[in-house]
């Protein structure tokens, strides 16, 4: 199970940082040099369930996700996975998790029984049953014909395939997938949501973060919607329907964006 | 996981990445191996062959005679691989000169002998460094100098060579060097081999250092990597190791490479030349290689760290060209005249390295000196570590923006 507990992440921005950034229009979550990139979050993800994390660009979602994968370290508030706290046991945290992007890459002169092994090795799996693993994992995913080719040599939807492999070898309790299918074709994105289905059988904790809202009917039992770094909503896919006040998905969730608390602050900041 | 395992895990990945990246083998292992004998032989095969063919060359030349003195032409006419040319005019002297139709004109003006002595004005390209011309005309000309010369004393009485010599020279200042030959060696071959073993060791070492850092980055590895349920000073370890053996390598193979070039040269070269490669041995080598192992392991440090910090390869690629001058500018102190190694410059870092190895190859330093560059170049190596290890840790570098 995951609790995550009023987190909180803000980053201090450069001196030549201009209010609004890039765009040079006004952000609420810009306080001089601060960037308050995540406001008090809190949610719960039970073990064997599929918690879809929504909203738009740059609302904090990947922050959220690196803070909970202890690639940073949150400023407040903080998390556990089945009780062992991210600030005060960063690592044995990231031995239960398996991290996947769509931007992850693979080591290009590796093969991917290399790189797989080589992610095995760092996650602790004993040497005498890695091999195992590793030949379990390929047989699973079907990936046998290429083990042993150079990554550089492999097509997209193999890389996907070897990306996921690398996820799973250390058999990581909870799975956290940051946008995984982005850029990726529909042959290589319906591996990724087939693999993300099977983890539903294993009862695995997953935390997936999408812009798909068919990927979210599909897969998730509860969402968490965020936008401007704050929660915004809370609840099962139909609850979600209901607020945002559509049937349609992706019109509920532009209904909950513009009546939310970030639709508010956004207001207030112009 | 214990943190030696960690870092073995890592070291192992990195190395077997990097042997099979083929730029980084090319600088680290073809370079050395390669361009030191192929730019070597280049350079004394060439600087022979001028040599030679400067001393053997048939100059051709003019002759203006005012003061009616053939004997000046015939000197030089009885003297080997000269030959006469007729130009226009004396005026004409520096055109044909650069229109290379001759390689001198003689002037003789016009004297009063009883009071004037002869003079003989040499005309030719001064700009040419290779050019043998003076010395060749001097030497054929020196003869009958003296035998003017000698003429004008036996004119004063002074008719023996020992009489002749006393007039001339009453007083004479002769040299006693105290070099011994291979201090005299290694004041020259010392400008040059410093620089190019802390140039390898920094070449071997660049690529890996820009691939295992800001290569990470580019890949997409690096978040999956820090994701890893180990110290992220054991990731910086792991990559430093890696890095630090690339430059070792590359270091290593340029010291053996010139060893083994020297002593194949030193025979064909023979002469002069033949003798001050002689006198630098492989033990000379070997305790210039110990010298260049705390440089590198400094190199390896800031490179890393560079690397870390750099969003792509390009961006390391631009970030470390200052370190390269860094490096290249204390390397070449050895080069430059009266740099010489004492308890200041021994704390300058690279400096201190450089002029170190030129001592050891000169065969005087001081090994109280020797030991104090050692150490306080590993000590800086290791702060240098820890403040990448440090880098390695911060957000806002492994996650700019």
């Amino acid at each position: 199970m995951l609790e995550v507990e009023k987190l909180g992440k803000t980053f201090k921005l450069p001196r030549r940082a201009k209010a609004g950034g890039k765009t040079g229009g006004v952000d609420p979550r810009q306080e001089g040099r601060s960037f308050h990139a995540l406001r008090e979050v809190s949610f719960k993800v039970e073990a064997g369930e599929i918690l879809g994390l929504l909203g738009p660009n740059g609302a904090g979602k990947t922050t959220l996700l690196r803070t909970l994968s202890t690639a940073i370290a949150p400023t407040r508030g903080t998390a556990r996975f089945d009780g062992v706290d991210i600030r005060e046991e960063p690592r044995r945290v990231r031995q239960r998790i398996g991290f996947l992007s769509g931007s992850t890459g693979l080591y290009g002169r590796l093969t991917p029984r290399e790189m797989v092994s080589y992610y095995g090795r760092l996650h602790g799996v004993p040497a005498a049953e890695l091999p195992a693993r590793v030949d379990a994992l390929f047989a699973e995913l079907e990936m046998q014909s290429y083990a042993d080719k150079r990554n550089d040599d492999l097509s997209t939807g193999m890389k996907q395939k070897v990306s996921i492999a690398r996820t799973l070898v250390h058999d990581p309790d909870i799975i956290i997938l940051d946008e995984p299918t982005s850029g990726l074709d529909v042959h290589a994105a319906a591996g990724i949501l087939a693999m993300i289905e099977g983890l539903r059988r294993t009862e695995k904790t997953v935390l997936f973060s999408t812009h798909h809202m068919h990927e979210v009917e599909r897969l998730c039992d509860r969402v968490v919607l965020i936008d401007v770094g704050i929660k915004v909503f809370e609840g099962s896919v139909a609850e979600m329907r209901e607020a945002g006040g559509d049937e349609a998905l992706d019109r509920a969730f532009l209904g909950l964006l513009g009546k939310g608390q970030g639709a508010t602050l956004r207001k207030g900041a112009a | 996981m214990r943190g030696i395992s960690a870092v073995w895990i890592v070291a192992r990945k990195e190395f077997v990445e990097m042997i099979r990246d083929r730029k980084t083998l090319f600088f680290m292992l073809v370079l050395p191996v390669v361009i030191i004998p192929v730019l070597g032989n280049v350079v004394v095969d060439f600087t022979l062959d001028v040599a030679k063919e400067e001393a053997t060359k048939t100059l051709e030349y003019a002759v203006f005679d005012d003061a009616g003195e053939p004997e000046v032409e015939a000197a030089i006419g009885r003297a080997p691989a000269f030959a006469k040319v007729e130009i226009g005019s004396r005026e004409a002297i520096s055109a044909a000169i650069a229109a290379d139709e001759i390689d001198f004109a003689l002037v003789i003006p016009e004297i009063d002998r009883a009071t004037e002595p002869l003079t003989v004005e040499l005309h030719f390209d001064n700009a040419r460094q290779t050019s043998s011309v003076s010395k060749r005309v001097h030497g054929a000309l020196a003869g009958y100098g003296e035998q003017l010369r000698d003429a004008k004393l036996a004119e004063v009485g002074a008719t023996t060579a020992e009489a002749r010599e006393l007039l001339l020279e009453p007083m004479a200042v002769v040299e006693r060097g105290t070099a011994t030959a291979r201090e005299v060696a290694g004041e020259v071959a010392g400008g040059i081999l410093p620089y190019i073993f802390i140039m390898f060791a920094l070449l071997g070492a660049l690529y890996p250092a820009i691939d295992l850092g800001a290569g990470e980055k580019e890949r997409g590895t690096l978040e999956t990597l820090l994701l890893a349920p180990i110290r992220r000073r054991d990731i910086v370890l792991g990559k430093f190791l890696v890095i630090f053996g690339a430059g070792v390598v590359s270091a290593t193979l340029v010291v053996i490479t010139i060893t083994v070039w020297i002593a194949a040269k030193m025979e064909s070269v023979g002469g002069g030349a033949g003798e001050l490669l002689s006198t630098i041995g492989p033990l000379d080598m070997v305790l210039a290689w110990v010298v260049v192992l705390p440089i590198t392991a400094v190199f390896a440090a800031i490179l890393l760290s560079i690397s870390i910090y750099a969003k792509s390869f390009k961006e390391a690629q631009s970030y470390s060209a200052p370190l390269q001058i860094f490096a290249i500018l204390p390397a070449m102190a050895p080069m430059l005249p009266g740099v010489e190694l004492g308890w200041g410059t021994a704390l300058i870092p690279v400096t201190n390295v450089s002029l170190a190895i030129k001592e050891i190859i000169k065969g005087t330093i001081d090994p109280m000196m020797l030991v104090v560059i050692i150490a306080s170049s590993s000590v800086i190596a290791g702060v240098l570590l820890g403040l990448c290890t440090w880098w390695f840790s911060r957000e806002e570098v492994l996650f700019r923006q």
